[in-house]
């Protein structure tokens, strides 16, 4: 019933949806709505992005020129200690799964919402509650450790008050990444309708699922680190300082444990994501569906073997050295796969170079890059050299940032018309996206030159001769900010004056397009009919309703079979 | 230990090759152009697939852009042979990127039977290098070419790392243990040393020099900094405290401002004056030449309060200088700081060169 509303051309959306569904402020801090939930995510993820978005901008303008530019050094250290933590853990980590899949992932599967709805609605209070101890301790004197809180520098080595606050915030902001990903594994066993078998799934939701997997089996180890950090430099109790009898090395170990995964719990759903763009976007089957399927779980699993490959210099054992090479290099086949999948996927097809096909083919170029120059560094003989230099900094900024957020805002883009209802402007959508490319590649390419000629990373001063480099790696940063100002804009505008979307803008095929814009309180009235995802030739287009509806010439529609 | 990589070609160019194409610094020790070369080969692969992965999504993106809003009908959904193909290629390319990196591994970490030993200090924020003649450099590496040199490092505070990018080494000093790296300079000259691991305030300033020397001049460079300070007549002691007082500008200034530790100005000061400083724990201690000497051997047995805000002062000056500097470098700082109007005048270090204040004994008798 709700898709064949869904199907007539409707200038106003006919009655009630997620968001008039219930009214005021008490309704959105206490729903259990996962739409809800993941709006309220959402905001918040986005503000945590524009805060350390600011403080990266204030990094790069301080390095603008060798000596002091606009901060001394100890403010230095804080700045690019809270941008990477709380782009970090704020940010990346749960935007895509916690914002957009909170959003998405039971639509798509076909469920009235997620397993553990009120689970679910305390995961978003414990990332709110870790948001407050990241906020107290930045009031608490601030943090300079860098995200990575290294010992004993982080336990004897300095003299700044935050550490155990943030410590604290990383132990809770874990459990809520822990809540989520358990909630969606137990979702996707549990909740999927007749008829979605586990091959019919859309990619997007293998590789949630299998970020579940990472987040429930690898965050507590974090938890378990910082607790410890915690304890050493509140009681002096020797665990990871040399001078009370522990090992420096140890934490290191725990701490990569824990956060290589963590590197595919941020990029493994933006893939998911790219599945999804670069299929619907250009209406052609995904190639390949198990390849790809299969890959994002082949990538969990090795993502748990190679978190050594940080610490080719930290003095762990050349032996192991060789060993973390060796396995590093077997995440680099899956990764391949998938891109030249989704290349495959290209081919032939009927690409719309709309907002979000731009930006996920934005991410095929700067994941191509971030990807490449992961051999430089998981190559043992090379890594020497480019260990803790700009090079690491822009290999990681090209997967974090240029592959996982580039994802996640082209996700948005991608679902923000079933999301709020709206269109937002296809031109300035555009536009934006060509200077947030542009920027990005001018700020970061340029580290990988300095990274490559020396020039070692966390440094508030520099040699002179880094300095051009640095010139043209501020300059982008401030390109790629006006193109993410551009997109704050445009998109707030959609939401008050923006065109009324449709059922269907895209043509995509999976269950979350065969439900109104936005979707009704209860996702489905009827149990959908669930079928090929990636089959578009059962969709045409209405130039009335401006978006696909299914072929007047087919036996059924898609929520009657 | 060989090294069957190095090509005979790459061994003869080393030196005077600027360095790879892409970005890397200029190469100075043997390593330098077996790991460029590494290094070119991986660009090299990494540029053909980037540029295959581009060119081939710019065509589609031209080639089949949309012009209509007919659905797209079919299509190949997959193709095993295709897929197991694009699987294999680049696992053959990635054994081979592995094989080759770890071959070049195995020297790094291989450093030669008959190498010349360097001991390496990092603390918060300079490196001391203490020879085997018992000669000590602050944030100078002075190294022989044409001779493996092998470096073992300690800390006495947190985690640094020892990197020199012109030989491509890096390793990271870690307290509580012995690290070590080793290399063979090919070409005389001045290159940077930097700390690559994150320590603190003043990480970016944790850098240096390492000056290559042929090996006589080695010689004789080391063999004046061991002796150099006994022949530093006691009237000119405090003259040579300017000469080491580059391993504490990074925490105490000469002209009265504050950083991370107490400025010399306040400290010389209450010397002159015979005042007393207030310590962290509220009590007060007389600032004398007895004070003076015992601060720089047991820095943190009395820990200053700031003379403006009362707080304490972070106790984070190392406590190895005593042993590093020897008893009569510590002497000419001890002297330094007590006539410190004469050495540095307003606050301005004056130019001490080594051979104005040295009295060889030949001169002296």
């Amino acid at each position: 019933m709700t898709t064949i509303e869904a199907t007539k051309p409707i200038p106003e959306p006919a009655g009630d949806n997620y968001l008039t569904h219930t009214t005021g402020i008490m309704s959105w801090l206490g729903t259990l709505d996962h739409k809800r939930i993941g709006i309220m995510y959402l905001v918040s993820v986005l503000t945590s992005f524009f805060v350390a978005g600011i403080f990266g901008l204030l990094v790069r303008t301080e390095l603008i020129a060798p000596g002091q530019t606009i901060v001394d050094a100890d403010t230095y250290n804080r700045l690019f200690t809270l941008h990477g933590a709380i782009m970090v853990f704020l940010v990346i980590i749960p935007s895509v799964p916690a914002s957009l899949g909170n959003f998405v992932l039971p639509i798509m599967l076909g469920a009235k919402d997620v397993a553990f709805p009120r689970l679910n609605l305390f995961s978003y209070y414990l990332w709110v509650t870790g948001a407050v101890f990241a906020v107290g301790a930045i009031l608490m004197g601030g943090v300079d450790t860098g995200w990575t809180f290294y010992v004993p520098y982080s336990t004897t080595g300095t003299a700044m008050g935050g550490v155990v606050m943030v410590a604290t915030a990383v132990f809770i902001l874990g459990f809520s990444s822990i809540f989520t990903g358990m909630n969606f594994i137990v979702t996707i066993h549990r909740l999927r309708p007749p008829g979605m078998t586990w091959f019919r799934m859309p990619l997007f939701l293998w590789a949630i699922y299998a970020t579940g997997i990472l987040q429930v089996m690898a965050t507590p180890v974090i938890g378990i680190t910082v607790a410890l950090l915690a304890v050493e430099r509140s009681f002096g109790i020797g665990i990871f300082d040399p001078s009370l009898g522990g090992d420096p090395v140890l934490f290191q170990h725990f701490f990569w444990f824990y956060s290589h995964p963590a590197v595919y719990i941020m990029i493994l759903p933006a893939m998911g994501i790219i599945s999804e763009l670069i299929s619907v976007h250009s209406h052609k089957h995904i190639f390949g569906y198990k390849f790809i399927a299969f890959s994002s779980v082949a990538i969990a699993i090795f993502s748990f073997l190679v978190w050594g490959h940080h610490m080719f210099v930290s003095s762990q054992s050349p032996l192991m050295n060789v060993i973390f090479s060796a396995i590093t290099f077997s995440v680099a086949i899956p990764s391949a796969v998938k891109v030249f999948n989704w290349l495959a996927t290209l081919y032939k097809g009927s690409i719309s170079l709309n907002t979000p096909m731009l930006y996920a083919l934005s991410f095929l170029f700067l994941f191509g890059i971030g990807g490449l120059t992961g051999l430089h560094l998981g190559t043992l003989a090379t890594d020497i050299h480019l260990h803790d230099t700009y090079f690491v900094v822009a290999h990681f900024h090209y997967v974090m940032m240029g592959s996982a957020l580039i994802a996640m805002i082209g996700g948005l883009h991608h679902w923000w018309p079933k999301m709020t209802g709206r269109m937002y402007s296809e031109f300035w959508g555009r536009i934006a996206c060509g200077l947030v490319f542009v920027g990005f590649n001018v700020t970061f390419f340029t580290q990988f030159v300095l990274g490559s000629k020396g020039m070692p990373r966390r440094y508030w001063d520099y040699l002179p001769e880094f300095t051009v480099y640095h010139v043209v790696s501020t300059i982008g940063s401030y390109v790629m900010a006006l193109g993410f100002f551009i997109t704050a804009a445009y998109l707030i505008h959609s939401l008050f004056g923006g065109r009324r979307a449709p059922a269907n803008p895209w043509g995509g095929r999976s269950l979350e397009w065969q439900c109104t814009s936005p979707p009704p309180h209860d996702n489905f009235a009827t149990q959908p009919h669930v079928g090929d995802c990636y089959d578009f030739s059962v969709l045409e287009w209405d130039e009335q309703e401006q978006g696909y509806h299914w072929r007047h010439d087919l036996a059924h529609e898609p929520g009657e079979g | 230990m060989t090294f069957d990589l190095c090509l005979p070609a790459i061994l003869a160019t080393a030196g005077q090759r600027p360095g790879s194409i892409f970005g890397m610094p200029e190469q100075a020790s043997t390593i330098a152009g077996p790991i460029d070369l590494i290094y070119d080969i991986i660009t090299w692969i990494s540029l053909f697939f980037f540029v295959l992965i581009v060119v081939l999504m710019v065509y589609f993106m031209i080639k089949y852009r949309r012009t209509s809003h007919v659905a797209n009908t079919g299509g190949l959904t997959h193709h095993t042979p295709l897929e197991v193909t694009w699987t294999v290629i680049p696992l053959i390319l990635v054994i081979v990127i592995f094989y080759v990196g770890l071959k070049g591994y195995v020297h790094l970490t291989t450093p030669p039977e008959n190498a010349y030993e360097i001991k390496a200090t990092g603390q918060r924020w300079f490196w001391t290098f203490n020879y085997p003649n018992g000669a000590t450099e602050t944030n100078i590496l002075h190294v022989p070419k044409d001779w493996p040199v092998k470096i073992t490092m300690r800390s006495d505070d947190v985690l640094h790392a020892l990197f020199i990018p012109a030989f491509r080494v890096k390793q990271d000093v870690v307290p509580g243990k012995k690290t070590h790296l080793w290399f063979e300079a090919t070409r005389t000259g001045e290159f940077d040393l930097f700390c690559a691991e994150y320590c603190g305030t003043q990480h970016s300033l944790m850098i240096g020099k390492t000056i290559v020397y042929d090996q006589d001049e080695f010689e004789a460079v080391i063999d004046d900094l061991a002796r150099w300070i006994d022949q530093v007549p006691d009237d000119k002691l405090h003259l040579a405290g300017a000469l080491s007082y580059n391993q504490c500008l990074s925490c105490h200034t000469l002209d009265g401002s504050q950083m991370i530790g107490p400025s010399f100005k306040e400290t010389y000061d209450l010397f002159k004056s015979g005042g007393t400083r207030t310590l962290a724990d509220g009590s007060r201690v007389t600032v004398n030449e007895e004070y003076l000497r015992k601060s720089i051997l047991q820095p943190l047995g009395e820990i200053a309060a700031d003379s403006a805000t009362g707080a304490a002062y972070p106790s984070s000056m190392p406590t190895g200088i005593g042993t590093q500097l020897g008893p009569r470098k510590v002497e000419s700082m001890v002297q330094f700081i007590m006539r410190l109007d004469e050495v540095a005048p307003d606050g301005k270090l004056l130019e001490v060169k080594k051979e104005d204040i040295v009295v060889k004994p030949s001169e002296s008798e």
